[in-house]
């Protein structure tokens, strides 16, 4: 006996990543491994943020049900977007998951300590990344219990 | 008197004069200063003129000379350029001139001095074009021998001379207008100032005078006001006799008081009219009026006795002298009157007898004896006799019984006091018409003293139709008293004051009072609030508005029975017209029983919600804390199943096999039973929702069984509805994931389709070509756990179509199977169209 | 050198069950077990008994625990500097509501729920394995 699907129809998940060409495979890969997925960029931190707080032209923006995060981008980078999102008491409960190509331990120490949900290191090679954004729909997007954005509970 | 008013004629005549006086001098005033403005206005403009026309002059005369100073140039170097000066002066100088004549055109000698300037311009224009001419073919030298010559100057001087001479001549055309100017602005001051002078002297004069004659009146008039005042106090101090004065023809010039007193008019109600008015209409049309003048003009002096008229119709007899009076040529200049009322003596029964024919009522006068001694033309009406045919009747004649009894003296009392007794009452009696017909009276009598002794006046109303009038209102009290007593509620009338004039039984009852109790009570003592506030008027509405806003409704109070206790009521109010105003009549329901009732309601309702609660708690936590142990109990037996698998015996084997399998089984009827719960419990509201994409939707899950079975699911366009999209999608899912199930050897196809019926609902069928169902199940297999298959056969808990009949009903539906075996089967439901507002 | 995953679980079978899959999944894990929240918390204060505890790589955490509650050790965990840093997954029977986003709003890193079959949950311990020991980059054990 199947229960019906998913409450919402899509899943939101913003990606936040400076380099057009990895954003545009995740699309691909999300495309094809799980449809329902509705992907959202935003090439910088203000951008970001702007989408999260739904100003100016992102007053319609759909709240993600997962964040993935590059680190190191213009303006405003990947931390403070990051401490910014989880200092915000609405905010904060979106998971986060860190997609960094940094190599630095810092910089996992540091996004753990702004309380990242968890961290990837973003792969060079194409494949791996193919393989890195299922494994992150895999068990984010399929296994996780994502927090339902419509009734949250005082 | 009159020398004062020959002093203010004379007064009026000066005043006249002197504005009369004032107005001519302002107007030549006027007219000079006006004058004036023209005139200065003309001289500045002549003085415009003359400035331009020097300008002109000069303009000329420059341009002239630049003829000459340009060449000059030229002549030396030779060069063109130096020409343009040159050019540029012979181009506008005769422009100029031609200007000149313009400006001067009304001046002949100015004129003929133009002219000659033109004759000397164009020499020296030849002679320059001659030069240049020279200067070019020729050189310097050649120019310079062709300028040397006498003429060239000679021209020069002529055109200085006439120039001079015009300048000269404007000049003194400028100093004349101003000359002239000056002298007519003078004069116009000159006659302001004497204007204004006079105009002042002329004020004085007629203010002295009118201040003398003023003085002079005032005086006068003091001493007529005095021999006045005399008289008039005199004339006033008589209140009893009217004093006034007639004209020739008999209109009134004066009043008193004594007059006023008498005939009761005032001054201004007579003043001017003619004393004939206050004569009966007989003496008008005989023309007694003016023969009492005639005769009095005659005699000098005339007394006469008679009738007049007051001013409220009823007549009176006077006694007046009339005295003629004339001037002291003898001329009649009007007449004196006194005159005196008659009325307190013996013609006052004269008086009465008016007064009685006058009434609007019967009015007849019995003596002691009971006997008609007088009676007006109303009662003959009444009694429908002749005045004769009563007078001296015994009055017990037109009304036998009740009146002349009261008047008679017994023991007990005196006829005065019998009399005293009865006046003023109005008395209800039976009077007879000649006829012998009876009609109800009610007579008020008063005494009337005369000569002959104490009469008894009675004036006699006919209320029959009063009575008619007050029988139909006790019939009709008496109809409303029986509605009142008939109702089963409790009815109350109060009237305007907030106290109770009327109740049923019903009232006596419910509060526990006698009626006597109530009547005349405060209806506070037992409705204490709400009542006969809202009957009160306040600042914002009328008594009758604050009714009207009461009526109909009904209103929640309280009771207050006369034990103390209170009781819910329910309030209707109406109103009720009476002679006495408006009154309220209020139906008053004891609503214990129906609060009670609304309570227990509200209980049950919250009893039936919370065990509603309790219940969907129940299911989940019974299934979720179940859960826990199945879990254990399936996963390890079916970890033992994975390792020990073929390495104990078969009957341990098939023992865990069983196991595994009885576990498996509880969980899913668990989890089925969990879902079940959750349509009520987690059910959202019903809103618009698209049924094709809850459909889809329900595909999209079934997409894995679909593409197995190879099923063709098709459907036509399905409407939006009233639905929870979830459950919606269950639903479909649920029906056509059995069909696709419950197939037999076949590819499935399920067709699905939607139906408009009744205008707001729409029939969904959900259509396959399975292995159908035997009538005799038809509802059986919409109940829970209800299977009509082995486990071999098809998998299943029995629970997806429990679900699906929870869903509908949900809905406010009904589900339903149409089926043969072998056939397939076709289950149908019906959901609310999105659009309509029930 | 092993992986150290704490469980923080209070029942046995499902504590043996864990212990299974990873056995399966990824023999190099070594699962810590604490019954309840005060074990637990102790065994992360390297408190009493568990002075030479390792310093887990993962938490795996029950929320309807005796003694100490779950969410309460979660608050705790998170609250502190050094242990704030170690990822911890919710692994728990409920799929209420409440429970997933009270369990964000703490900062637990993920929300697990407990599969009701054994072959699902199978899977699930494989996805943990997989993504949080395999994919994920963990705060190296550096003293702060």
């Amino acid at each position: 006996m199947e229960e019906a699907a998913a409450h919402k129809r899509y899943v939101e998940v913003l990606l936040v990543e400076d380099n057009p060409a990895d954003a545009r495979l995740a699309k691909e890969v999300f495309r094809d491994v799980n449809s329902s997925v509705r992907l959202h960029f935003a090439s910088d931190g203000l951008i970001a943020m702007a989408f999260l707080k739904r100003e100016g032209i992102y007053a319609d923006a759909p709240r993600p049900d997962l964040i993935l995060l590059d680190l190191n981008m213009p303006k405003m980078d990947g931390r403070a977007v990051l401490a910014r999102i989880k200092e915000d008491d609405d905010l904060k409960i979106i998971p986060t998951v860190v997609l960094s190509s940094s190599e630095a331990d810092a910089d996992v120490l540091i996004s753990y300590r702004l309380r990242a949900n968890c961290y990837l290191r973003k792969p060079a090679q194409w494949d791996e990344f193919d393989h890195i954004i299922r494994c992150i729909n895999a068990f984010w997007l399929s296994k996780i219990r994502l927090p339902r954005q419509l009734e949250v509970p005082a | 008197m009159s020398r004062a008013m020959t002093t203010q004629w004379q007064t009026n005549r000066n005043i006249t004069a002197a504005f009369a006086a004032a107005l001519a001098i302002l107007i030549v005033v006027g007219g000079f200063s006006y004058r004036n403005i023209l005139v200065s206005d003309e001289s500045s403009k002549w003085v415009e003129h003359t400035r331009d026309t020097l300008k002109n002059i000069q303009m000329l005369r420059l341009s002239m000379e630049t003829l000459s100073s340009g060449l000059r140039g030229y002549i030396i170097s030779g060069r063109e350029a130096y020409l343009d000066n040159y050019k540029a002066a012979k181009q506008g100088i005769e422009p100029l001139r031609l200007a000149l004549l313009d400006l001067t055109a009304d001046n002949p000698a100015q004129q003929s001095r133009v002219a000659a300037l033109g004759g000397l311009i164009v020499e020296r224009l030849e002679r320059t074009e001659r030069v240049i001419v020279l200067r070019r073919n020729g050189g310097m030298d050649a120019a310079v021998a062709g300028v040397r010559d006498e003429r060239g100057e000679a021209i020069t001087n002529e055109f200085q001379a006439i120039v001079l001479a015009m300048q000269k001549e404007e000049y003194r055309l400028l100093a004349l207008r101003k000359a002239e100017s000056i002298s007519d602005v003078t004069r116009t001051k000159i006659i302001l100032i004497a204007g204004t002078l006079l105009g002042l002297l002329v004020t004085c004069v007629a203010g002295w005078s009118v201040l003398h004659g003023s003085a002079q009146r005032q005086a006068a008039e003091l001493a007529t006001l005095e021999s006045e005042e005399r008289y008039r106090r005199l004339i006033d101090g008589v209140q009893d006799h009217a004093i006034y004065m007639l004209g020739p023809a008999g209109e009134i010039r004066s009043w008193n008081p004594g007059a006023k007193q008498i005939t009761g008019c005032t001054w201004e109600e007579v003043a001017g009219q003619n004393f004939s008015r206050f004569f009966p209409p007989d003496d008008i049309k005989s023309g007694r009026p003016q023969e009492i003048l005639r005769l009095a003009a005659e005699n000098g002096l005339y007394e006469d006795q008679g009738v007049r008229v007051r001013k409220d119709g009823t007549r009176f007899l006077i006694r007046s002298t009339i005295t003629a009076s004339r001037t002291a040529a003898g001329e009649l200049s009007g007449f004196n009157a006194i005159s005196r009322d008659l009325s307190g003596t013996k013609e006052s029964e004269a008086k009465y007898r008016g007064l009685m024919e006058a009434a609007p009522d019967a009015m007849v006068v019995v003596n002691q004896g009971g006997e008609i001694v007088l009676l007006n033309v109303q009662a003959e009406k009444q009694f429908d006799y002749r005045r004769d045919e009563l007078l001296g009747q015994k009055v017990t004649n037109i009304i036998p019984e009740g009146f002349a009894e009261r008047l008679i003296a017994d023991d007990l009392r005196s006829e005065k006091d019998a009399l005293a007794q009865q006046i003023g009452t109005g008395i209800e009696l039976i009077a007879l018409r000649k006829d012998k017909s009876e009609f109800p009276i009610e007579i008020m009598l008063s005494p009337l003293e005369s000569a002959e002794g104490t009469l008894v006046t009675a004036a006699i109303r006919n209320i029959s139709v009063r009575k008619e009038a007050e029988k139909f209102l006790a019939q009709m009290e008496g109809k409303y008293r029986g509605l009142l007593e008939a109702a089963p509620d409790a009815m109350v009338v109060v009237n305007q004051a907030g106290e109770i004039v009327l109740l049923n039984i019903q009232a006596e009852k419910q509060f526990g009072y006698r009626r006597n109790e109530l009547l005349g009570q405060k209806v506070k003592n037992i409705i204490p609030e709400g009542f006969a506030e809202r009957l009160v008027a306040d600042g914002l509405r009328s008594k009758a508005d604050a009714l009207a806003q009461q009526i109909g409704t009904g209103i929640e109070l309280h009771g207050r029975r006369k034990d103390g206790s209170e009781f819910p009521i329910e309030l209707m109010l109406s109103p009720l017209a009476s002679d006495n105003g408006i009154l309220v009549t209020s139906a008053i329901r004891d609503i214990t029983k129906r609060k009670k009732a609304e309570v227990h309601l509200m209980q049950k309702m919250d009893e039936l919600n919370r065990s509603n609660e309790e219940l969907g708690q129940f299911a989940y936590i019974a299934s979720h804390d179940l859960q826990e142990p199945l879990r254990m109990v399936a996963s390890y037996t079916q970890l033992l199943a994975r390792r020990y698998k073929g390495k104990l015996d078969s009957d341990a084997d098939e023992f865990i096999a069983f196991a595994v399998d009885g576990a498996s089984r509880m969980q899913r009827l668990i989890q089925d039973l969990l879902l079940y719960s959750r349509v009520q419990t987690k059910g959202m509201e019903l809103r618009e929702t698209s049924s094709e994409e809850a459909f889809e939707r329900a595909l999209q899950n079934l997409r894995g069984s679909i593409q197995e079975s190879g099923a063709v699911v098709t459907h036509e366009a399905l409407p939006n509805v009233q639905a929870d999209e979830m459950q919606l999608a269950q639903l479909f899912q649920n029906l056509v994931g059995n069909a696709i199930k419950y197939q037999g050897s076949g590819i499935p196809k399920i067709h699905v389709s939607a139906k408009m019926n009744g205008g707001n609902k729409w029939m969904f069928s959900v259509k396959d070509n399975g292995i159908g169902i035997d009538a005799q199940y038809f509802d059986k297999i919409f109940g829970m756990f209800q299977r009509l298959h082995k486990r071999e056969e098809f998998a299943g808990t029995g629970i997806g179509l429990a679900i699906c009949k929870k869903i509908v009903e949900r809905h406010g539906g009904n589900i339903a199977v149409e089926s043969q075996p072998g056939h397939g089967s076709t289950f149908s439901f019906a959901l609310e169209d999105s659009q309509s507002t029930t | 050198m092993p992986i150290e995953v704490l469980l923080v679980e209070d029942s046995t079978g499902d504590v043996r069950l864990t212990q299974e899959a990873f056995l399966e999944e990824n023999p190099t894990v070594h699962i810590n077990v604490a019954v309840d929240g005060v074990e637990a918390v102790a065994f992360l204060q390297r408190q009493g008994k568990h002075a030479d505890a390792p310093r887990p790589d993962l938490i795996l955490l029950d929320l309807n625990l005796p003694k100490m509650d779950g969410r309460e050790v979660l608050a705790l965990i998170k609250e502190d500097d050094s242990l704030k840093l170690i990822p911890t997954v919710i692994l728990t029977t409920s799929d209420a509501e409440a429970d997933i986003v009270k369990s964000y709003q703490l900062q637990a890193n993920c929300y697990l729920t407990k599969p009701v079959q054994l072959e699902d949950f199978e899977v699930l311990v494989k996805s943990i394995n997989d993504f949080w020991l395999k994919q994920v980059k963990l705060p190296q054990q550096l003293q702060f």
